[in-house]
């Protein structure tokens, strides 16, 4: 499968650096008002269900990884794949009224699963 | 309840005094320090374009009523369309807070009696009316926090206390005017309450005061309102 088995806090952790102010200033002005949950198509197309929420994917993706530091769990980070790469398809159509480019926070999602030999698994 | 904190002169004359310049002051240098900070993420950018050609797609051909419809379909899609109900009731809210406190008599009163200026007032039945917005709308963002569970599984904590601080004042206001319970209390309650959101505006997700100008209006996006120029550089 070509995954690795242990996390490598050390990169997560360059990549988080890099991209500090771009995920805190996206943390930090979502006003959690869940307006952008109709933009995203698989939202709708999923019956409604809110972990396909444009806001919830990147909150508890990136999210999640700035606010430990990095320090995840393999299963955390497994349970991120699923949302960045299984739950998004980045298709760039969601809207946030704040302007929080979401897309590109949960590319930085991707990225760091993508350093831990997380990706898209196209024949499960 | 007369030897109690409510009643105590120093206390009172604190509040009343020094703690309301206070917090106008971080109030005011917050929001500048703050806004200058975002700007320095932001730069001077090359025009960017999202939309086809006009040469494309010529605009000028389509008929009055073709381009009402274009647009009537624009808007179906946007966050108006999805959600028209809270786009308004949310409309209504921001707007209420922010110019009730500016136009209330209560406060023109205060600022005549003490630097002889004032600003035009609302007449007090209005002014009530826009008060009861401002609560029912802030009890309408509560419950769906509480009750819907795309909102509630993004909420924390903070979410509930900076919709309680936004609200508190206007609570206590609603409360000292119409002498429900105890009016000292209350008023003290309304100062106090008003203080803190003051104090809090530019360091905490209020900021999307001023957030919500500067990445609509001032950043280049598909979503983008106006004619920006400036795009991210973080």
């Amino acid at each position: 499968m070509g995954t690795t088995t242990e996390i490598n806090t050390d990169t997560i952790q360059s990549i988080l650096k890099q991209n500090r102010k771009q995920i805190k200033l996206g943390l930090a002005m979502c006003a959690h008002c869940s307006l952008c949950a109709e933009s995203c198509f698989l939202f709708v197309s999923n019956d409604n269900d809110p972990e396909y929420m444009p806001s919830y994917k990147f909150i508890n993706s990136i999210g999640k990884l700035y606010r430990k530091k990095g320090k995840v769990s393999k299963q955390a980070l497994e349970e991120m794949r699923d949302l960045v790469f299984e739950k998004c398809v980045l298709c760039t159509r969601c809207y946030c009224p704040f302007g929080i480019d979401i897309p590109s926070l949960i590319t930085l999602g991707r990225n760091v699963c993508r350093s831990q030999g997380l990706f898209r698994e196209y024949d499960r | 309840m007369n030897m109690t904190i409510f009643s105590n002169t120093v206390f009172l004359d604190f509040i009343k005094g020094p703690m309301v310049w206070l917090s106008f002051i971080i109030f005011g240098l917050g929001l500048i320090v703050q806004t200058i900070r975002l700007l320095k993420l932001t730069r001077i950018k090359e025009a960017r374009r999202f939309a086809p050609d006009a040469a494309i797609v010529p605009q000028t051909d389509l008929s009055k009523w073709e381009r009402f419809t274009r647009y009537f379909a624009f808007l179906r899609i946007t966050v108006l369309g999805a959600n028209a109900c809270l786009v308004l009731v949310s409309f209504i809210f921001h707007v209420c807070l922010v110019i009730t406190p500016i136009f209330v008599l209560g406060h023109n009163v205060l600022l005549d009696t003490s630097f002889g200026i004032s600003l035009v007032s609302f007449p007090e039945q209005i002014s009530d009316i826009l008060t009861k917005f401002v609560i029912a709308g802030g009890l309408l963002f509560f419950m769906r926090r509480l009750f819907l569970r795309r909102v509630r599984m993004i909420s924390t904590v903070n979410d509930f206390i900076l919709l309680f601080v936004a609200v508190a004042p206007f609570l206590t206001g609603f409360l000292a005017y119409h002498h429900i319970f105890n009016y000292n209390i209350m008023i003290v309650l309304h100062i106090l309450c008003g203080e803190l959101m003051l104090m809090l505006i530019p360091f905490s997700k209020f900021f999307h005061m001023v957030f919500f100008f500067i990445s609509r209006f001032m950043i280049v996006s598909e979503h983008s309102l106006g004619s920006p120029k400036r795009s991210w550089q973080y």
